[in-house]
């Protein structure tokens, strides 16, 4: 069930956005405390851009949609995240490559798509204190649970879970790499704030998904 | 010695001697603290009962005539060792000062283990042992022969590993300290395969081993963090397997096995093949003495005190700090401190002067490029890029510069003749993509290669080099240059490290005259290199600036207080102290620059005295002349003092002392002429 095509894809996009653009003073905080408060709204931005670049789009393949994606978020936001979530959505398109539409399984395998193309462009080591401290126990998480035969949703719940414990984990990491790796010491006790908007948007895959499918049950009744 | 005894106790202030005026409380308190007599013979001195001495010193110390005070330093290790006991229900915990001279910390920890060892262990007792270099430290300064019946036994298997700190070594030292049993456990801590441990544990020798371990009722053990640079990744312990995914939730590791950050046991394919002491077996033990320090291990310690493994825990200040910090804990206020005045001013919006934070960045530059259109012009297609006029030239070397917004007049203010080809900006304080980029490099390079300058932040880093990578495809030479002279933020032995600041623009400065000159591409990023490598920079702030998206400050900072050390994009420094005047201020960052400025007597230096937003210009020459005192007592000439607002911080109430060390290159360079919005130099 579930057969996702690159209009559901904008929508779940639209989502994140959303998401992501109610948590700006959030993230700001977080990020002033040990960096320059900008995250929140470069996230926002960012989707708000990937929003308007493949909502104007004709319909194409899913996986042209997601390379248009991160390509409009690299030029919208530049910075370290932009080259970051760029990579990882040009992974998830390399991914999702030759299919017209999606199962529920292809969304839930974006969070290992996402991973990999993070930890390629920015090397960061799992403890080094970034959004990786997030996305790799998430990834961990949906191929354990898909290896378990769960649920696309549930798939997710336990990634958001292991996200949100990676984010908690960061508090007792020194930064290593990026702008708090300035800080030293001082980092420590504050999470990460790309840590924080990883399990922003692994909780709104989640909740997109539950929706979809959802509705689409009810469709058959 | 007068001593007057036995007169009625009218007569007592006549007795006071002068220099204690008439105060009996100031008499009886400096006999006994500074004298250093009995209550008794004060008593007999004084010609008073001894409870009335003792009631004058009770109300000498509450009415403040003597106060009782205990080294800050050592009253921190005691308000952190009660912190962690309360928070992680310890049995007990002692904290050592981080700093102590000549000693390294894992010898002082050693020490501070075989005092609570010494003070814990009783005849007949099992023992049980890790291994590890403050576990072997800890066995070499132990001494107490005294004990009998004492059984030493190794928590885990052995290994061949050549590191002194093996599980043997640990174990045989410990025995031998203690006039001890050393009991070894006869088989490798990692062995082959699952079924052959089952096999092992079955011999008789061995079974007999671990039956002794199973009856420990105290264990000295290390924790030992997975960071890169931990030596357990080099020790040969781990015989490769830790690489495998299923170690990747782990932080540290006790006992030869894995725990995750919540404290709970990561099995892994290498836990059936691990012999010794598992973390259930562990956590029986009656007494769990855990010896661990340095800032790398915060994170496996803290999960080492949620898993409940550890029950005596020995540490140092700062490592007991960063792990009540990871935990939420703030520093204990001191029991003599007064109340910290409340937070006043914080601010909550900001006023800005702007239409919509989104359009912000984009019509600063429209206004810019109408300011300065005799000398720059936006980048046809792209808002973001500005070049300037007589661009490009052939045969030149073109030098394109860039970053975030918000570091007005950078980056702009330094394109124009004799300087910059082109700058491209981002979001505010965020480095620009790599669009703009490749539309500035195609519009000013010039067949003569190009030269890309910017400050080492991670995003700018990543986005010109995918910028780089791209124009070479294309065929156009890029060398870069990433700009490091803030001293804040790394230490000396990693300048790499180090942000690229204010000092930029005397980077900007000499690379923009070499190209200038018609020098070769390779020539040119020498030069410019050579000047950042010369480049010192520190700085300071009174107030955060805040970004027009948030306009929120972006730290807070309380109404006395300054920062030392703050980045240009709204980042904490990292120092806060009280603010000082003006001349302790420019001491403050010229000593530091000082002390890594090989200038000699006679030499040059160029100076900028740099606001990062909103410290009034006439300030600026306080620090200057200041700075300019100090250069001459020291004999170091002043070729050149720039004063103003050359690479800001938005808003921020701050200012940053660049020194670039010259030398008769790079002077005649910085004097070439120029002509920008910025900076001007006459011919």
């Amino acid at each position: 069930m579930g057969e996702f095509t690159s209009r559901h894809l904008v929508d779940l996009f639209r989502l994140i956005a959303l998401r992501l653009s109610e948590a700006r003073r959030e993230l700001g905080a977080l990020d002033g405390a040990i960096g320059d408060a900008d995250h929140g709204n470069a996230m926002a931005e960012g989707f708000a851009a990937v929003v308007q670049a493949t909502s104007a789009e004709d319909v194409r393949a899913p996986s042209e949609i997601m390379a248009i994606a991160g390509r409009s978020f690299l030029s919208a936001v530049g910075a370290t995240t932009g080259p970051l979530y760029a990579s990882a959505m040009l992974a998830a398109a390399k991914q999702i490559e030759g299919k017209t539409a999606l199962s529920a399984a292809d969304v839930s395998g974006l969070v290992p798509a996402f991973a990999e193309g993070i930890a390629k462009r920015g090397k960061a080591r799992p403890g080094d204190k970034t959004m990786m401290d997030a996305w790799a126990p998430a990834a961990r998480a949906v191929n354990e649970a898909a290896k378990a035969g769960l649920s696309a949703v549930d798939q997710l719940r336990r990634a958001e879970a292991a996200a949100t414990e990676g984010r908690e984990a960061t508090r007792a990491m020194i930064a290593a790499v990026g702008r708090a790796a300035r800080l030293g010491a001082r980092s420590l006790g504050h999470v990460d704030p790309g840590a924080a908007s990883t399990v922003i948007i692994i909780a709104a895959l989640q909740e997109w998904l539950g929706l979809q499918l959802a509705t689409a049950d009810g469709e058959g009744h | 010695m007068s001593l007057r005894t036995g007169r009625p106790a009218e007569d007592e202030d006549a007795l006071i001697p002068l220099r204690f005026g008439d105060d009996p409380l100031l008499w009886a308190s400096w006999l006994y603290y500074e004298e250093g007599l009995t209550q008794g013979a004060i008593a007999e001195q004084m010609g008073v009962s001894r409870p009335s001495v003792n009631a004058y010193l009770a109300d000498a110390r509450s009415r403040g005539i003597v106060s009782i005070e205990i080294a800050p330093d050592r009253f921190r290790t005691l308000t952190i060792a009660k912190a962690l006991r309360d928070h992680f229900n310890l049995q007990d915990c002692l904290v050592i000062p981080t700093d102590g001279g000549e000693r390294s910390l894992i010898n002082r920890l050693g020490d501070a283990g075989a005092k609570v060892l010494a003070r814990n262990l009783r005849s007949g007792d099992t023992l049980a042992v890790t291994w590890g270099r403050t576990v072997l430290s800890l066995a070499d300064q132990i001494s107490l022969p005294g004990l009998k019946d004492v059984r030493v036994v190794q928590a885990t298997g052995g290994t061949t590993a050549k590191i002194p700190w093996t599980p043997e070594a640990c174990a045989s030292h410990l025995a031998k300290a203690l006039n001890a049993r050393a009991i070894p456990i006869s088989a490798p801590a990692i062995v082959s395969s699952a079924e052959m441990r089952t096999m092992l544990m079955n011999e008789g020798v061995l079974a007999e081993q671990l039956g002794i371990l199973a009856e420990a009722g105290r264990i000295v053990m290390g924790i030992s963090s997975l960071r890169p640079e931990s030596t357990i990744h080099s020790s040969g312990f781990l015989d490769g397997g830790m690489q495998h995914s299923h170690y990747q939730d782990a932080v540290g590791s006790l006992v030869g096995r894995f725990i995750s950050a919540r404290g709970e046991p990561v099995i892994g394919p290498m836990h059936d093949r691990t012999i010794g002491l598992d973390l259930d077996q562990l956590r029986r033990i009656p007494q769990r003495i855990a010896i661990a320090g340095g800032m790398d291990k915060v994170a496996a310690i803290l999960a080492a005190l949620r898993g409940g493994f550890v029950s005596v825990l020995v540490t140092d200040i700062a490592t007991g700090r960063g792990i009540l910090n990871a935990e939420g804990y703030r520093d204990l206020p001191r029991r003599t401190a007064t109340a910290p005045p409340p937070p006043l001013n914080l601010r909550s919006d900001v006023k800005k002067l702007i239409n919509t934070p989104k359009d912000a960045v984009d019509e600063a530059l429209q206004g810019v490029v109408m300011a300065h259109e005799k000398l720059i012009v936006s980048v046809a297609g792209s808002t973001r890029a500005i070049r300037a006029i007589n661009t490009p030239q052939p045969g030149k070397v073109a030098v394109v510069i860039g970053g975030g917004a918000g570091h007005e007049p950078a980056f702009w203010g330094y394109v124009g003749a004799g300087l910059a080809d082109a700058a491209v900006v981002g979001n505010t304080f965020a480095s620009p993509p790599p669009d703009p980029i490749i539309a500035a490099t195609r519009a000013v390079h010039g067949d003569a290669g190009v030269l890309y300058i910017y400050g080492n932040f991670s995003g700018d880093v990543m986005n010109f080099e995918m910028a780089a990578e791209i124009m070479e495809a294309e065929g156009i030479k890029v060398r870069s240059i990433i700009t490091t002279d803030d001293i804040a933020s790394s230490p000396r032995e990693t300048r790499f490290a180090r942000r690229g600041v204010a000092g930029t623009i005397f980077t900007f400065k000499i690379a923009g005259a070499a190209a200038a000159k018609m020098l070769p591409l390779e020539t040119c990023e020498v030069l410019a290199r050579h000047a950042n490598a010369r480049t010192y920079t520190m700085g300071l702030a009174f107030e955060p600036c805040s970004l027009p998206e948030t306009r929120q400050p972006s730290f807070e900072l309380g109404p006395d207080d300054m920062e030392i050390g703050v980045g240009v994009h709204g980042e904490p420094g990292v120092e806060r102290r009280r603010i000082e005047t003006a001349d302790t201020c420019a001491d403050l960052l010229l000593d530091r620059i000082l002390e890594e400025l090989p200038v000699i007597e006679g030499e040059e230096v160029a100076l900028l005295v740099n606001s990062l937003g909103s410290i009034p210009i006439s300030e600026l020459y306080i620090v200057l002349r200041r700075v300019r005192q100090r250069l001459k007592a020291r004999g170091i000439r002043v070729h050149h003092s720039l004063v103003g607002a050359y690479y800001t911080s938005l808003d921020m109430a701050g200012i940053s002392l660049s020194v670039l060390h010259l030398d008769s290159e790079l002077k005649a360079l910085l004097d070439a002429p120029c002509a920008s919005a910025a900076l001007v130099v006459q011919a």
